[in-house]
């Protein structure tokens, strides 16, 4: 027998789900483009109702977070969780069972919002049918998940790498605070009233809300960067006990942020200022472990000219850097009075959502690509093409939002000397025209990014076989 | 009062289970965080966990 033989791992799953991700990441940056085309230019919205802003909004959200980001996370995990245990998944049937369930509620989802059934829970769109369904196939991939780590040889394999922890404590976040958030008594098949009414409405909405942000969209995301920055840089992370301390922090730190998003509101006045403090000092976990995952380089930055692959994941991180000190700082009240409605938090978002979250998914992504079917990329100058098409698009985008929202933030308070309104609200949306037109341009290049993306994917899986006969022939 | 001590004073009698439960937790979760943060940084643990980051670059 060959002992020294690496294990077999259930792949065909993770396939499908990376394909899956990086199609989705298409239709979410279109809808995406569309949307800031209809702020734009507001005769875009056809006056057709499934098509209008409003609506196109939330079936972008739920398509780049639930879809394009969900798919992401399921695929990563699948691919971390046999790798770093050295099993297969405890169980393939139920992982197959899981995305496809998953991909169908989230067509359903989408098709729900264009048709205007919606509970106006931002983040948690779907009526209580949808949304149970959803809840349910969640619970399949973390029990799945779960039990995986639990199957592996526990001589072998004693400890359970720290990405492992990032994904098991999404999971169960992401669980509970999904279904508290979606209590509700139903009325009808499409409509539901939620249990909790008033300012605790308001609580919960944002404990959930912002731990959409905290939880799926940074703790899920940091799992995928404690294995694919090592595994791409093939250098140790630079500290593992960072990462311990980065992992119990965030875990601890994170379920209290929600309150700095109802600042000046009917929430007692102290629930803000707590939300206040602990948001800024989360800035020191986030950036350990930002420096974390770029010190793993340390000694090795030249690699950066070469590896494409490693530019998107090291650049990810430097916009989770710049991403975890903004939000903080607007946390904190007297900033907050000025950016809170404003166009601001939309450039905050899409630091952290194409910064962040799209470009290390794409790191990973491509990374998992070359190993899922044993070759190089079709083209290296291709990925190359999409890191610089996604830098400047992201840069446009946040840049044009920086400026609208605290025009817009400015324009709303500014008195003249009688004390009346200098503005009228009219007056600050005509003022965003430009930096709406340069948000649409910057958002347009990030899609061709992810389109030239997905054709570099398709190309390389179409040719994965014929190039690795070429490759056997020649060492021949 | 000085401005500290009226910033700092609490109405003690006035605290309802819900505030006591917050409480509780929040010390709770604060003393948790010194205990992982004491069992993650101290000497001994080092090399243990340090050994972990290795394991990963050979796994497939
Ligand atoms: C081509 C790329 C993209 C474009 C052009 C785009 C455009 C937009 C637009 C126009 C809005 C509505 C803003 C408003 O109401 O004023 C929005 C909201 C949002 N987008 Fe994107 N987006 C893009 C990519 C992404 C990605 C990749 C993610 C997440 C991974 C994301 C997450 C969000 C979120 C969470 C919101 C809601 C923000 C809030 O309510 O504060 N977007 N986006």
């Amino acid at each position: 027998m060959d002992t020294t033989a690496k294990p077999q791992y259930d792949d065909g799953v993770v396939k499908y789900l990376t394909v899956g991700a990086t199609v989705f990441l298409v239709i979410g940056t279109l809808v995406g483009t569309f949307a800031a085309a209809q702020l734009a230019w507001p005769v875009l919205n056809f006056d057709i109702a499934e098509i209008t802003f409003a609506r196109l909004r939330v079936i972008h959200t739920n398509t780049v977070i639930f879809a394009f980001g969900g798919m992401t996370l399921m695929a990563t995990a699948f691919y971390t969780v046999q790798r770093t245990n050295g099993v297969r998944l405890w169980s393939n049937g139920l992982a197959w069972w899981t995305a496809i369930l998953f991909t169908i509620g989230l067509l359903a989802t989408v098709t729900s919002i264009g048709l205007g059934i919606t509970t106006g829970k931002e983040y948690h769109e779907q009526e209580w049918p949808i949304a149970i369904a959803i809840a349910l196939v969640w619970t399949l991939y973390t029990f799945n998940f779960i039990l995986t780590i639990a199957s592996r040889n526990k001589e072998t394999h004693s400890h359970v790498y720290v990405s492992n922890w990032f994904f098991m404590g999404m999971m169960i976040a992401i669980t509970y605070l999904y279904v508290i958030n979606g209590l509700a008594i139903p009325v009808s098949l499409f409509q539901s009233y939620p249990l909790f009414g008033g300012v605790q409405g308001a609580m919960i909405q944002w404990w959930w809300g912002h731990n959409a942000v905290g939880f799926f969209l940074t703790a899920g995301f940091l799992a995928i960067m404690y294995y694919f920055v090592p595994k791409q840089a093939q250098r140790p992370i630079y500290s593992y006990r960072l990462s311990v301390i980065h992992f119990w922090a965030l875990m601890f730190g994170y379920v209290w942020l929600g309150a700095h998003h109802l600042q000046y509101t009917a929430l007692p006045d102290w629930t803000g200022s707590l939300g206040a403090v602990i948001s800024l000092a989360m800035i020191i976990p986030s950036w350990g472990g930002a420096l974390n995952g770029m010190l793993t380089l340390s000694g090795a930055w030249d690699r950066l000219r070469t590896d494409y692959i490693l530019r998107f994941l090291i650049m990810s991180l430097a916009f989770y850097a710049m991403s975890t000190f903004e939000g903080p700082v607007m946390a904190a009240k007297s900033v907050n009075a000025l950016s809170h409605y404003t166009d601001w938090t939309i450039g905050h978002v899409h630091s952290g959502a194409l910064g962040w979250v799209a470009m290390v998914s794409i790191g990973a992504i491509y990374h998992m690509v070359m190993k899922l079917w044993k070759t190089e990329m079709y083209s290296m100058q291709l990925i190359n093409i999409h890191f610089w098409l996604a830098t400047i698009g992201t840069v446009f985008y946040i840049v044009a939002m920086w400026v609208s929202g605290i025009m817009q933030g400015l324009m709303w308070r500014a008195y003249d000397e009688y004390g009346t309104l200098a503005y009228t609200f009219a007056e600050s949306v005509s003022a965003m025209h430009p930096y709406y037109v340069m948000r649409t341009f910057g958002g347009f290049i990030f899609f061709l990014g992810a389109v030239v993306m997905l054709y570099n994917i398709v190309m390389t899986i179409r040719t994965a076989e014929a190039r690795s006969a070429n490759k056997v022939e020649s060492l021949a | 009062m000085s401005m500290l001590e009226q910033y700092f004073s609490t109405d003690w009698a006035s605290m309802t289970t819900h505030d006591w439960a917050g409480l509780i937790v929040t010390v709770l979760v604060f003393f948790g965080m010194l205990i992982t943060f004491y069992l993650a940084l101290r000497p001994s643990k080092r090399k243990e966990l340090e050994e972990q980051k290795y394991k990963i670059l050979n796994d497939d």
